[in-house]
């Protein structure tokens, strides 16, 4: 038995030895990627925030609540939307307006809702800027293109239909209110300066 | 109001969330994805957190400090249920052991948040939407894992065979049920066991999971009186092994 | 947390010169105005197979890394330290998730790299194949070993690829707990009783070779490691990294009465650099090769998660499901 001294490894009883390689995880074993944002306060746009792998919707929730708010002092609320469904733009170069590259009007027609993601800098994140009708993807686009004056060039967009979006509910907002009572993540909980001063005291007198 | 009958209803709360939250710690870093190793630990400092706002009351109301509480007991001075104790097993029991605890304590701080026992009653409408996200991460998790493969369903449904007695265990009455009950202070187990069977006969009707006879189970009692597995002395010598080097130590 | 010396591949002389010029110049111009490289840009072979590597390595660092400290999750003494090892292990295990997303983006599913770590594949930070004798050296890997890393992450944070960048922007955010954390750990213990004295002594007496190997051996210029750094993906050498450590974190451990087992570390005043005995890099090479005290469990222990966690993933996997590469 392999001898650790993490006593929760020695629990386990692992081989001293495997006997054989461990199987390969098999092709299927990859669940899909939903990408996160976060909303930290109310009014403020969501931001993109990362990705979580996770067989559905539901547990992508689950799981983007931990990873990506777990900490803070403020938490308004979450949204996850499978990968799969967002359609992205090109990429331009700062300075770039990615809508001047698409040709083309918008319909007019409102059959479909769709929602709109802006990044203004690479490297920086996506963030929300809000919500269109229109028939399509790409007329969705053009849609953007006529609703949001923009101050700063948009150098990629994020579009994805309203109904793939999962929203934490209103009234769950409290699933965040303790937050700010953890402070023990927090590093402004480790100050030590008083007791490194008064040892160095100690040893002046000797 | 009669001081014992409180400190024994936050005793046996604190210790289970203390117990139950040390054992769902011993899952980080080794959890069955990466993402749910995350979410598992916050649940895990969750209670840890829980635990130490109850021994504070405690502290205000005469107690020892909250460490000195936690770590210095011995086995037969914890009045935890013997569910919260018991090994983790493999990930079906410590997922059931989690819905089947935190659906009881959901329901529980409910009950507490009307209590005329003030501070009890601050703490469990601060702590509210903890306890709201660790239920909806349980019932997620065991209706996606009651329905999904053979295996799983397998494994579920021995573990909540097997948790069954224990989580009854759960709602051993305390010596002053019914001064609690009188004073306001907590409506009792029996209160809070009925509502936890409606919530988890109703999780478990939605899955291939089958519960076994409520009827027929004979409940595990006696941790709520220092009665207690074998697994809860190493437990404790294990957590307290550092802290015990000196206790009066500042670590 | 995560330390130097990189393993990047030999460059064959060849692979540049396949590459479409236009776009390479695109590339480099870009990076040289300071402009992130995204996923869906266009971008040299060598970049993409250096940075999965790179930041790949950086993500198994942080599983591992959960490791060593973990050792102690289940010992912390009181309250305060219970909960912050509690977390403060966790964000090891949350920071992976991040590093391998940011890996995925370029085209390397995380399941891959998660079995190319089991099977010894790929590499991870040298310094988690020591062990933790004590609470002591936990206390020590979340000061010293934490603040190594943020050195090294911080120079990565600067970049040129997008999403590594947004990474480790989270990732040192979080990191200031762990220094604040660790370095709290250690005044209390040096500061503290005998006992607690003598324990600390001895953690830092185990860890300071460790330590210096953390940062790898010096770098030799190269034309390789020359357009790593053009590109903006290795952003300091390993000395520079190792100076900047010492010259941080030297004086803060000294002035807690602690010695540190090198007679021959001082700050040459002239120079401005630290000087010490040369690390014993034949150790590091045999540890790195798998020779180490600890390497042998802790991929043990990560081939147990995955084993113990199959029949979960594989009831949550839907027939249908589709990976699709992370955007950002």
């Amino acid at each position: 038995m392999l001898k650790s001294l993490d006593p929760r490894v020695n629990r386990l009883a692992l081989p001293e030895e495997f006997e054989a390689p461990m199987a390969s995880k098999e092709q299927l074993d990859q669940f899909e990627t939903y990408q996160a944002f976060v909303q930290t306060k109310e009014g403020k746009p969501f931001e993109h925030a990362g990705i979580v792998h996770a067989p559905n919707e539901e547990m992508a929730f689950l799981f983007a609540k931990e990873q990506f708010s777990r900490r803070g002092m403020f938490c308004n609320a979450l949204c996850v939307v499978k990968t799969e469904l967002i359609q992205v733009t090109e990429f331009t170069d700062n300075g770039q307006d990615v809508y001047d590259t698409l040709e083309g009007n918008y319909s007019g027609e409102t059959s479909e809702s769709f929602e709109v993601f802006h990044l203004l800098k690479r490297g920086k994140q996506h963030k929300y800027i809000g919500n269109v009708q229109a028939k399509d993807f790409e007329d969705g686009l053009l849609a953007a293109k006529e609703t949001y004056s923009r101050d700063k060039p948009v150098l990629n967009v994020w579009i994805t239909k309203s109904e793939n979006i999962l929203m934490s509910d209103e009234e769950d907002v409290d699933i965040w209110n303790t937050l700010k009572e953890k402070k023990y993540r927090d590093a402004i909980d480790y100050r030590a300066a008083d007791k490194i001063k008064a040892f160095k005291e100690e040893q002046a007198q000797g | 109001m009669n001081q014992e009958a409180i400190k024994d209803l936050l005793y046996k709360m604190a210790d289970d969330q203390l117990i139950l939250g040390h054992r769902n710690s011993e899952w980080t870093g080794f959890g069955p994805l990466l993402e749910e190793d995350i979410a598992f630990s916050s649940m895990a400092q969750d209670k840890v957190g829980q635990s130490w706002q109850l021994y504070k009351i405690l502290n205000e109301l005469g107690e020892s400090d909250p460490d000195i509480v936690a770590f210095m007991r011995n086995a037969d001075q914890f009045h935890n249920s013997q569910f919260v104790e018991l090994p983790n097993g493999e990930y079906d029991f410590s997922l059931i052991r989690h819905f089947l605890f935190d659906t009881a304590e959901l329901i529980r701080f409910q009950m507490l948040s009307e209590s005329s026992f003030e501070p009890l009653a601050n703490l469990a409408k601060k702590i509210k939407g903890e306890t709201k996200y660790h239920s909806m991460h349980a019932k997620i998790w065991i209706k996606q894992l009651g329905s999904a493969t053979e295996e799983s369903i397998s494994r579920l449904q021995g573990s909540l065979d097997e948790a069954m007695p224990y989580a009854f265990g759960l709602f051993e009455v305390s010596k002053f049920e019914q001064e609690l009950i009188d004073t306001g202070i907590f409506a009792g187990e029996e209160a809070l066991k009925a509502l936890w069977k409606n919530a988890t006969t109703e999780v478990i009707s939605e899955t291939r999971l089958t519960l076994p006879d409520m009827e027929s189970i004979t409940p595990v009692f006696g941790g709520r009186y220092g009665s207690h597995t074998e697994h809860l002395q190493p437990l404790l010598d294990e957590m307290s092994e550092v802290f015990k080097v000196d206790p009066t130590a500042d670590w | 947390m995560y330390g130097g010396g990189n393993v990047f591949e030999t460059m064959k002389a060849t692979a540049l010169a396949e590459e479409d010029p236009i776009k390479l110049a695109e590339f480099e111009a870009r990076i040289d105005r300071g402009e992130k490289i995204e996923p869906t840009d266009w971008m040299p072979q060598l970049y993409r197979k250096q940075l999965i590597r790179m930041i790949e390595q950086h993500g198994h660092s942080e599983i591992i890394g959960a490791l060593p400290e973990g050792t102690w999750i289940t010992r912390a003494p009181g309250f305060k330290r219970k909960l912050a090892l509690m977390a403060k292990v966790q964000d090891e295990v949350g920071h992976a998730q991040l590093l391998y997303s940011a890996a995925e983006t370029l085209g390397k599913p995380r399941e891959q790299m998660i079995e190319d770590l089991i099977s010894g594949k790929s590499k991870y930070s040298n310094i988690f194949n020591y062990p933790a004798f004590t609470w002591a050296d936990s206390c020590f890997i979340s000061w010293l070993v934490d603040a190594g890393a943020i050195v090294n992450q911080l120079a990565n944070s600067k970049g040129s690829y997008g999403p590594y960048c947004r990474a480790l922007e989270r990732i040192c955010a979080e990191e200031s707990f762990h220094l604040k954390y660790g370095h709290h750990c250690v005044i209390h213990l040096a500061t503290g009783t005998k006992t607690q004295r003598e324990m600390m002594q001895a953690a830092v007496n185990r860890w300071w070779a460790p330590m210096m190997h953390f940062f790898g051996p010096s770098d030799k210029i190269s034309v390789h490691s020359e357009i790593l750094m053009r590109w903006k993906v290795k952003m300091a050498s390993n000395d520079e990294c190792r100076q900047q450590f010492l010259d941080m974190y030297v004086p803060k451990i000294w002035e807690l009465g602690l010695t540190i087992p090198d007679e021959n570390l001082k700050k040459n005043e002239a120079t401005g650099t630290w000087e010490f005995t040369e690390p014993d890099w034949e150790e590091f090479k045999r540890v790195i090769n798998g020779d180490g005290p600890c390497n042998k469990e802790r991929l043990a222990v990560r081939r147990m998660a995955e084993e113990r966690g199959r029949w979960v993933r594989q009831a949550l996997l839907a027939p249908q499901a589709k990976y699709v590469t992370p955007l950002a």
